[in-house]
């Protein structure tokens, strides 16, 4: 019985504080990390077509068409079956492809989360935050300043 | 030290050198083919029982943690991966060839009753075939599929065509057996309490349980290829998180960056193996307090407020999984050779608010225990039911909390140290009730364990040099390990042993690339817990496995 | 036995309106019942879409319906809409119409047990149907209806879950009835009636008065531990937590209720309200003296809505913390516990009511 006691305190103590653990969602905004990895945005002004992103990603989520010259002329991304490993933007050299932390987005049909490069170039700043921020100080580190031959190949 | 192990001076515990091993098996032993972790003796095809007899009873080989099948050019292959629950540093492999045209090999089933379901996987998946086997059947795919996915000579275009008297409608008029007054229940694959798509093949007589058979598969996604057909260097690392994706992400790319690393000789800078246990162990309090609250759930029914207490204290835990990773299920966070990012600026921020989570932690484990520990109802519902044997939890591979809720004193982050473990101070939990409860309060206490090493973990990062913190070793973009290089190597996962065989072809992919996956072998002892107790009994035993069917599955 | 009770609310109308003869009893009988009935339905209504969320969010520390209207309480109407609108399957096999008729049943059973509970008075207004001899008796008679609602559902149904809820449903009815009925008896026999009225009259002396206040003779106090036995079997009677194993959701996945939808869930969830405030008036009548509380008697109905929303509230606290019993527990504690304590109580209260009086 003691035990059943201190079960129902417990719970009882629990609705009586009166707090409350959920948000108001969209009214408040839940906290995002600034390293959050949600939708893509792409910057075609520093993309050098380089395809890395494009080799890189593990299940054929970008693609990129260019022409007899290799200048780009379509970069699009099947955001919805994007797994947000963030390797892209790992291995882009000029940070043209960034993972922001917008997680707002829908659609009705899968065909709708095909975005080309328009669409990636508009995807909003979630909270006006550039991730990129948090993430500079890193990125030194992932390019390699350690000791020993750097292999780029 | 907490970390030695007490006193186990049996036989089985002598460490005995590949030859002494070679001596002992005798005429068996066709051919040597050493793997990186192990030696490993090539035997004939329908010697199987008996060279796993003689290790198992002779030379203390208990624990026969993973068997792996796989096509040559020339060959199918099997390989039983043992080891000892009281030294897993101490492996053998024992690599069993068949023919290329009619692969058949002997079953391991009658020695190790976990070989059960590995080599039904193994036929369903590469088409070995296994003489004595008591039920050679599919188990992940469907049984109508046509062909064996991972063998060479499978045709993936081909479209699965399931014709239509496999297809007739289950829901016959009449299904009455005039001779048995028992009634077969589908549990599953939709209800709430099978925590997924499990399917229970239950037999009842009234409300008690004869039989039940787990029917798997539904979250099949042959994980397995997935990472075949990735780079070691990039392309893999982000799908462990997918596996057991209750969060344990971490502890999952731990595996694989354990095998990966050690197959490529790579060594890792300790800060960042400091970073990479911290972050390992937050995983597994999330995991674990998910399994705390849907067992809550299982038990209270309906709904309860311990569920919801419970995923508070895992959102504070994701939060700062979050601040470290980036998100708060798949993290993709390790690489090969370290970690992807330091410490969230400002570093002091993270220390606090990890402080203040531990400093919490406490509280709410107390608050736990009052809730359901102490309650009288709940230990009704969870003492004694769901025994599981020591015995009986070693034969079927059980590792992690089910095997230490038996008392098997099994864990890898000890025992077959990895990461920064053995330089912590923190203790092995183990229960001696063998049941329901125990499990729980296994899990229960490891928390506490985590919270101390995540606690050590802080302080070391804190008064770390700040021009000695290397987070990555230097590692070439494309990896390609020598030809013909194998390896088998496991790290404690949230739910228990998590195994990585990789075997390489010198490309940048993985020729082979099995996944142990703990709660395989745990959700394969549910028939001996639950046989003969109540429905309500089987739903609890279940919650206690915590099972996750994305990693049951792959 | 207390003061006179109020003119019942059939033959206030009657009296009031001037209501002749037979047909005018009927007629204020029927208008009596509506008004009583609505006041149930609106107690679920309340309860079900909204209070229900409300105190289950306020235990595990959420936000709950706050969205629409003050409150959030025009979810009530929404919900409705909502439910009412959703397509009826009806599955292959069941056995109609007795699997029409089981949602019918249930919340039918419950409301006709409100025909003999007093339920305090507005002003001059008493609302109380009837006041037959064998009040008590009849009140849970009706209520055990409920069980074969259950039994027909789960039989109906053609699901094997349904099926072992219904067996669940008639296994505890059978074993928690006994001893709730015999623990009322301990309570007759204090009052010596079985008519409600007495058995509430009975409860309007002071059984002691502590620093000023008078605390009445309410069988809780007289007997507290034929209370503790009456509230548990209740839990089980009306299939709360940690009872609730006919429905048991992780188990059975929804017992009786799994292949419903629709309005026959509708009702089968009103059913089960109207049972819960149903089970909240008996152990007021029975236990908390009724509709009687500090204040004149003409607002006495609020001091019933108070008892049996605490009640009601009780049943939620309990479902937040209390694990549910397995089914051959519950049965043991239903024969083996509850039915011994149930009669040494019965007979102990015999024996010093002899020797008292």
């Amino acid at each position: 019985m003691i035990g059943l006691m201190k079960s129902m305190a417990t719970t009882m103590k629990h609705a009586l504080d009166g707090k409350t653990f959920t948000v108001e969602y969209p009214e408040e905004a839940p906290e995002v990390s600034p390293r959050f990895r949600g939708v893509h945005k792409f910057s075609q002004e520093r993309c050098i077509w380089c395809r890395q992103c494009e080799n890189v990603c593990p299940n054929d989520t970008i693609q990129i068409v260019q022409d007899e010259q290799r200048n780009g002329e379509q970069y699009n991304l099947h955001i919805g079956q994007c797994i947000y490993c963030r390797l892209c933007e790992e291995v882009c050299p000029v940070d043209a492809i960034l993972l922001t932390q917008n997680f707002e987005f829908t659609a009705d049909t899968k065909d709708d989360f095909v975005f080309n490069k328009e669409q990636l170039k508009n995807v909003p700043w979630y909270k006006g935050i550039d991730p990129l921020e948090s993430r500079n100080p890193d990125r030194g580190a992932w390019i390699g300043e350690g000791d020993g031959e750097i292999d780029y190949q | 030290m907490s970390l030695e192990r007490p006193d186990t001076a049996d036989d089985g515990a002598v460490e005995r050198t590949p030859d002494e091993l070679e001596a002992l098996l005798g005429d068996l032993v066709v051919d040597r083919d050493d793997h990186l972790n192990a030696p490993g003796f090539v035997i004939r095809p329908d010697t199987v029982q008996e060279t796993l007899s003689i290790l198992k009873e002779q030379a203390g080989y208990d624990h026969l943690s993973l068997v792996t099948a796989q096509e040559y050019e020339n060959r199918y292959e099997s390989i039983y991966h043992l080891k000892k629950f009281d030294d897993p540093t101490q492996e053998v492999s024992i690599v069993v060839p068949a023919d290329k045209d009619t692969p058949v090999s002997e079953s391991a089933e009658p020695v190790f009753r976990t070989a059960d379901w590995h080599e039904r996987e193994a036929y369903d998946l590469m088409g070995v075939e296994y003489d004595d086997h008591p039920d050679l059947r599919r188990i992940l795919l469907p049984e109508t599929w046509q062909g064996h996915p991972l063998s060479m000579d499978y045709d993936q275009e081909r479209p699965q065509i399931a014709s239509l008297p496999e297809h007739a409608n289950p829901l016959q008029e009449h299904h009455k057996d005039a001779e048995s007054d028992t009634m077969f229940l589908n549990i599953g694959p939709h209800h709430p309490a099978t925590h997924g798509v499990l399917h229970l093949k239950t037999v009842l007589d009234g409300e008690q349980v004869v039989d039940v058979e787990p029917d798997i598969g539904y979250l099949h996604r042959c994980e397995e290829q997935m990472a075949q057909n990735g780079t070691y260097r990039h392309q893999i690392m982000p799908y462990p998180d997918r596996w057991d994706y209750i969060s344990a992400g971490l502890l999952n790319e731990f595996a694989y960056a354990r095998a990966a690393e050690d197959l490529a000789d790579i060594e890792v800078p300790e800060y960042a193996q400091v970073i990479r246990t911290m972050g390992a162990e937050m995983s597994r309090i999330a995991a674990h307090m998910l399994a705390l609250a849907t067992f809550a759930l299982d038990i209270n029914g309906d709904f309860t407020a311990t569920f919801m207490y419970a995923i508070n204290d895992r959102e504070r835990v994701q939060n700062l999984l979050e601040d470290l990773t980036g998100q708060r299920l798949m993290f993709n966070y390790f690489r090969l050779g370290g970690v992807v990012w330091d410490l969230p600026e400002p570093r002091e921020e993270f220390f606090s608010k990890t402080r203040d989570f531990l400093d919490q932690l406490p509280e709410s484990i107390e608050e736990y225990h009052n809730l359901i520990t102490s309650n009288e109802i709940f230990q009704m519902r969870t003492i004694d039911t769901g025994v599981l044997p020591p015995e009986v939890a070693k034969n079927y591979g059980a590792t992690g909390p089910v095997a230490r809720g038996s008392g098997v004193d099994y864990d890898l982050r000890r025992d077959d140290p990895y990461g920064y473990y053995d330089e912590l101070d923190w203790d092995v939990v183990t229960e001696d009730g063998c049941d329901n409860f125990s499990r729980l309060l296994v899990r229960m206490r490891e928390v506490e364990e985590s919270a101390k090493i995540i606690e050590q973990c802080v302080d070391l990062l804190e008064d770390w040099p700040e021009d000695e913190r290397n987070i990555q070793a230097n590692v070439p973009r494309t990896l390609r390990p020598d030809d013909d290089t194998e390896i088998y190597r496991a790290v404690e996962g949230a739910k228990g042993e998590l195994g990585i065989y990789i075997r390489s072809d010198g490309t940048d992919k993985p020729a082979r690339f099995k996944i142990r996956s703990p709660c395989f072998s745990n959700l394969q002892t549910l028939p001996e817990m639950a046989n003969g107790e109540y429905i309500p009994d089987v739903v609890a035993a279940l919650g206690s496995l915590d099972i996750v069917l994305g990693e049951v599955d792959r | 036995m207390g003061t006179a009770p109020a003119q019942l609310f059939p033959e206030f109308l009657v009296d009031t309106f001037g209501l002749p003869g037979v047909l005018g009893e009927v007629v204020a009988s029927l208008i009596g019942a509506a008004v009583v009935a609505n006041i149930i339905l609106a107690f679920s209504g309340v309860a079900g879409p909204w209070a229900k969320r409300k105190i289950t969010a306020a235990f595990t520390d959420r936000i709950a319906v706050d969205r629409i209207g003050p409150f959030g309480l025009l979810i009530i109407p929404a919900s409705a809409v909502q439910l009412l609108a959703k397509e009826l399957i009806i599955p292959e096999g069941v056995d109609r119409p007795t699997w029409d008729i089981a949602p019918i049943l249930l919340p039918a059973s419950a409301m006709l047990g409100f025909s003999v509970i007093p339920m305090g008075q507005i002003g001059p207004l008493n609302i109380h149907l009837a006041d037959p001899e064998v009040g008590l008796a009849l009140v849970f008679a009706f209520a055990s209806i409920a069980s074969v609602s259950l039994v027909m559902a789960g039989y109906a149904s053609n699901n094997k879950y349904s099926l072992l809820g219904g067996l669940r449903a008639v296994a505890q009815n059978l074993a928690y009835e006994i001893p709730l009925i015999v623990t009322a008896m301990s309570v007759v026999i204090f009052a010596g009636t079985l008519q409600i009225s007495g058995v509430v009259g009975a409860q309007t002396e002071t059984l002691a008065t502590v620093a000023g206040f008078d605390i009445p003779a309410w069988f809780a106090f007289v007997n507290p531990f034929a209370f503790v036995l009456f509230l548990t079997a209740n839990l089980a009677e009306i299939g709360r937590n940690p009872f609730d194993i006919p429905e048991a959701p992780t188990e059975i996945v929804g017992g009786y209720q799994t292949e419903y939808s629709s309005a026959y869930f509708v009702l089968f969830y009103l059913g089960e309200f109207v049972h819960i405030f149903l089970g909240g008036a008996i152990l007021s009548v029975v236990f908390l003296g009724g509709a009687s509380g500090p204040g004149p008697e003409s607002i006495s109905f609020i001091w019933f809505v108070v008892k049996v929303w605490g009640f009601f509230l009780f049943t939620q606290w309990a479902r937040a913390a209390i694990p549910r019993v397995r089914i051959d527990q519950l049965i043991e504690i239903g024969w083996k516990g509850m039915l011994v304590l149930s009669f040494a109580n019965l007979v102990l209260t015999a024996v010093i009511v002899g020797v008292i009086a």
